[in-house]
């Protein structure tokens, strides 16, 4: 083109500039992104990659009639090109390069237009290791183009955004079993620590383990300390098999999606089990304790799944990760014990334990755990700090 | 035993597939399907055949087939997606611009370095664009061009010396028009507005463009606003309206005039139709509110997904927009804040204050406005209703709490 091309044009396109420069930018309609969710569990791929119409058209072209539209014959036509191009510009490895087979073409629409959608099934030499992606649709042609990742391996997300200067990709494989079901573990534990609703409940049934009521009636129902430790720790044992038993059948029951409660309800049910345990220590109506924990256990099953529904069951390790927590929710439980146990036992013939422990702890939990029924059920705020 | 074996099993196999399809769909990802007709129209293309950009588009394109060494035949192509980028409002044609200077074999020429500068420009790359046009200029120092882009980048980035650098450099190269323009905002955005605004009508009285007139119009109505001259500034945006030229940014700030003046009906009926461009979506969504109809949550609705979309790719050159929509629309004024705290580190010109100012305001905090108070101070900027929100941001504790 001559410069006289662009003398014509200086005005118009300087005073253009002025305008656009200010809102330019922000007339967008939107850049070229191409959408691929590709998910690898072990040596198995698939892929799904949706490609706009109209990056399709300036790539190999698909507008066949010229009617300045693309319909789904058109689409159909081209389909192996359009399969011969988008698989040159993609590729896998695991341990060598992954093979894809024949791709199935569908469209979808997202928010500048109409999209083909091609799906791939495949297979990787290696069913462990690193997973390298290399991606250049587009780039020769569309600077600003993206490649928009979600990656599934092994269970463990991640997303990318693919352009000229980071098409190539290696993700590394997701965490080991190993490593999965110490992290759960730990989780458990942690949230045990910090569920003060369980520890309280947990407490409240055994603060009179190494206490025996006597008989009912006379002296006012009174207490005495059990004479010798194994007393207590069976009494203790008890209590705490029976929580645990409980809590992980709803646990696993809840994780897997078998059963749902309502999150208030199941929130609003542990603060009333609480609220029972402590009441049960002033005017005592269970008689076996054990009983009660395992009842209530049940419903506080339910509260940790909710935990771990939050922190997002990987799907490639499920059972390691629910059996992980599990087991920290246990051991957490033990440490627990295991500190409250001898303290309380040296203590179990003083007033201040007898009266001051558990009488007032008990009152102490009782009215605690009445504010969280109330909170929680009414949906209302009375502690400051929640 | 084997009944939790056969669950787990299930559920593996539920999740695997549903996993991919459900992370999908939550970012916007909605389910493919097979369509029954091979008639069924699946995308219309922006150019139409019948179009002279067309025919010129692949004249150009094949020009380059033929010598992709050859600059001029480069550049033609590249100004041409340029040109149609902001014909349409389609950033793809930037993406082409782009790849096809990317992969110029030789030396970039002087034309190949400003259209270069320009591209830049578009995503809000300015250092890097200044200079590629520096680099134009060395190499041919009379491109009045890329005088013009250089002054309005030294705008948007509150840099007046340098604007009236350019604007010195702009009368020298030749262009009087274009001058008195760039004299008339730099004036303005200093806050001597009355002076600002002789010059700008200087610029008119000799501009016969319409593509000018349009810009020098539409300029002159935000002065005229920015001084309270509510009349004046509604005849000149009236004025660019009959030029008859299709121009988003002239619909865009006559709809913020409209919308400052809490005469939203106006609006609806001007932008009904234009939601194709996110920012003339947004000032339609707003007008929508300011009437209390019924249609805005839906509006509300398609800002959220185009939002959504260009967060995903990393892009950040919407965020002026993004903040108004936040803390007009959203009511997220903690991520209004940001935005436009963000968006202030780029783009300093008053609409960019403005958002920033209010934002802060909303959330009852002065420190985040800081850079604006200390902009009015160094600029003189006087213009309404930026110079009456100032005195608010004023009234609050400096500390924030």
């Amino acid at each position: 083109m001559s410069r006289g091309f662009w003398r014509q044009g200086v005005m118009r396109a300087v005073a253009m500039a002025w305008l656009l420069l200010t809102a330019g930018a922000a007339l967008a309609h939107k850049s070229s992104d191409s959408y691929l969710a590709v998910q690898v569990q072990a040596d198995q791929v698939n892929v799904q990659w949706d490609i706009a119409l109209r990056d399709i058209q300036f790539a190999i072209g698909l507008d066949a009639n010229g009617d300045d539209q693309i319909n789904w014959g058109e689409l159909q036509q081209k389909e192996r090109e359009l399969q011969a191009w988008a698989g040159s510009r993609l590729s896998l490895q695991r341990g060598g390069s992954c093979t894809l087979g024949q791709a199935s073409l569908q469209v979808d629409e997202h928010t500048d237009g109409g999209y083909a959608v091609l799906a791939w099934r495949g297979r990787c030499p290696r069913d462990a290791g690193p997973l390298s992606l290399q991606y250049s649709l587009l780039f020769d042609l569309d600077a600003q183009h993206r490649g928009l990742l979600k990656l599934d391996l092994d269970g463990a997300t991640h997303s990318a955004v693919l352009g000229p200067q980071s098409g190539v990709m290696q993700f590394a494989e997701a965490t080991t079993a190993g490593a999965q079901f110490l992290q759960y573990l730990w989780q458990g534990v942690w949230h045990i620590w910090i569920g003060f609703d369980h520890i309280l409940f947990l407490l409240a049934l055994l603060l009179p383990a190494v206490l025996l009521r006597r008989r009912w009636g006379r002296g006012g129902g009174g207490v005495h300390g059990v004479s010798r430790f194994k007393d207590a720790s069976l009494s203790v044992l008890a209590v705490v098999t029976a929580f645990t038993l409980a809590h992980s059948i709803t646990l696993s029951l809840a994780a897997l999606q078998i059963i749902s409660l309502p999150s208030r309800l199941v929130e609003s049910a542990i603060a009333a089990s609480v609220v029972f345990a402590a009441a049960n220590n002033l005017v005592p109506m269970v008689q076996g304790r054990w009983l009660m924990a395992f009842f209530f256990g049940l419903i506080h099953g339910f509260g940790f799944a909710s935990v771990l529904t939050e922190l997002g069951l990987p799907t490639g390790a499920l059972a390691v990760s629910l059996v992980g927590f599990n087991l920290g929710v246990e051991l957490g439980q033990l440490a627990i014990v295991v500190v409250f146990l001898p303290l309380a036992f040296v203590l179990r013939h003083t007033p201040f334990y007898q009266r001051g422990v558990l009488l007032g702890g008990s009152w102490a939990a009782l009215l605690v755990a009445l504010a969280w029924f109330v909170e929680r059920a009414f949906n209302l705020s009375i502690f400051w700090w929640t | 035993m084997p009944e939790i074996s056969l669950w787990l099993k299930a559920l593996l196999t539920r999740w695997l597939t549903g996993l991919a399809f459900c992370c999908v769909a939550s970012v916007g990802w909605p389910a493919p399907r097979t369509p029954s007709d091979a008639g069924e129209v699946l995308e219309r293309l922006p150019v139409k055949a019948g179009d002279p950009d067309a025919s010129r588009l692949k004249q150009y394109q094949q020009a380059v087939n033929r010598a992709p060494k050859d600059a001029q035949a480069v550049t033609a192509l590249a100004r041409l997606y340029f040109d149609l980028a902001m014909a349409h409002g389609d950033p793809r044609y930037v993406g082409y611009a782009d790849a096809l200077i990317s992969a110029y074999p030789g030396q970039l020429s002087a034309e190949l370095l400003f259209t270069r500068g320009l591209l830049r420009q578009y995503r809000h790359g300015f250092e890097e664009a200044k200079g590629d046009l520096r680099a134009a200029l060395a190499a041919q120092p009379d491109f009045s061009e890329a005088h013009g882009w250089l002054a309005a980048i030294a705008l948007v980035q509150a840099d007046y010396a340098g604007a009236g650098q350019s604007c010195v450099a702009l009368g020298a190269a030749g262009s009087k028009t274009l001058q008195a323009g760039c004299l008339g905002l730099t004036l303005a955005y200093t806050g001597q507005l009355a002076q600002g605004y002789q010059a700008l009508e200087k610029g008119l009285a000799r501009a016969s463009d319409p593509g000018n007139r349009l810009w020098l119009l539409t300029r002159l109505a935000e002065v005229a606003a920015w001084q309270g001259r509510a009349a004046l500034a509604e005849s000149h945006y009236k004025s660019a309206l009959r030029l008859g030229l299709t121009d988003a940014y002239l619909l865009a700030a006559w709809s913020d005039f409209l919308l400052d003046q809490q005469r939203p009906k106006e609006v609806v009926a001007l932008l009904a139709g234009n939601e194709a461009s996110d920012p003339l979506l947004l000032r339609l969504a707003l007008a929508h509110q300011q009437t209390g109809s019924p249609k805005a949550p839906a509006l509300v609705k398609m800002l959220d997904e185009r939002f959504a979309a260009t967060r995903l790719r990393g892009d950040t050159t919407h965020r002026a927009e993004e903040a108004r929509y936040a803390l007009q629309l959203r009511r997220d004024i903690g991520a209004a804040l940001a935005l436009a705290q963000a968006n202030y580190e780029v783009q300093r010109e008053p609409r960019d204050a403005r958002i920033l100012l209010e934002a802060a305001l909303a959330a009852g905090q002065r420190a985040p406005a800081e850079k604006v108070e200390a902009w009015f101070k160094a600029s003189g900027f006087q213009g309404a209703p930026l110079s009456q929100l100032l005195p608010l941001l004023a009234a609050l504790p400096k500390a924030s709490p």
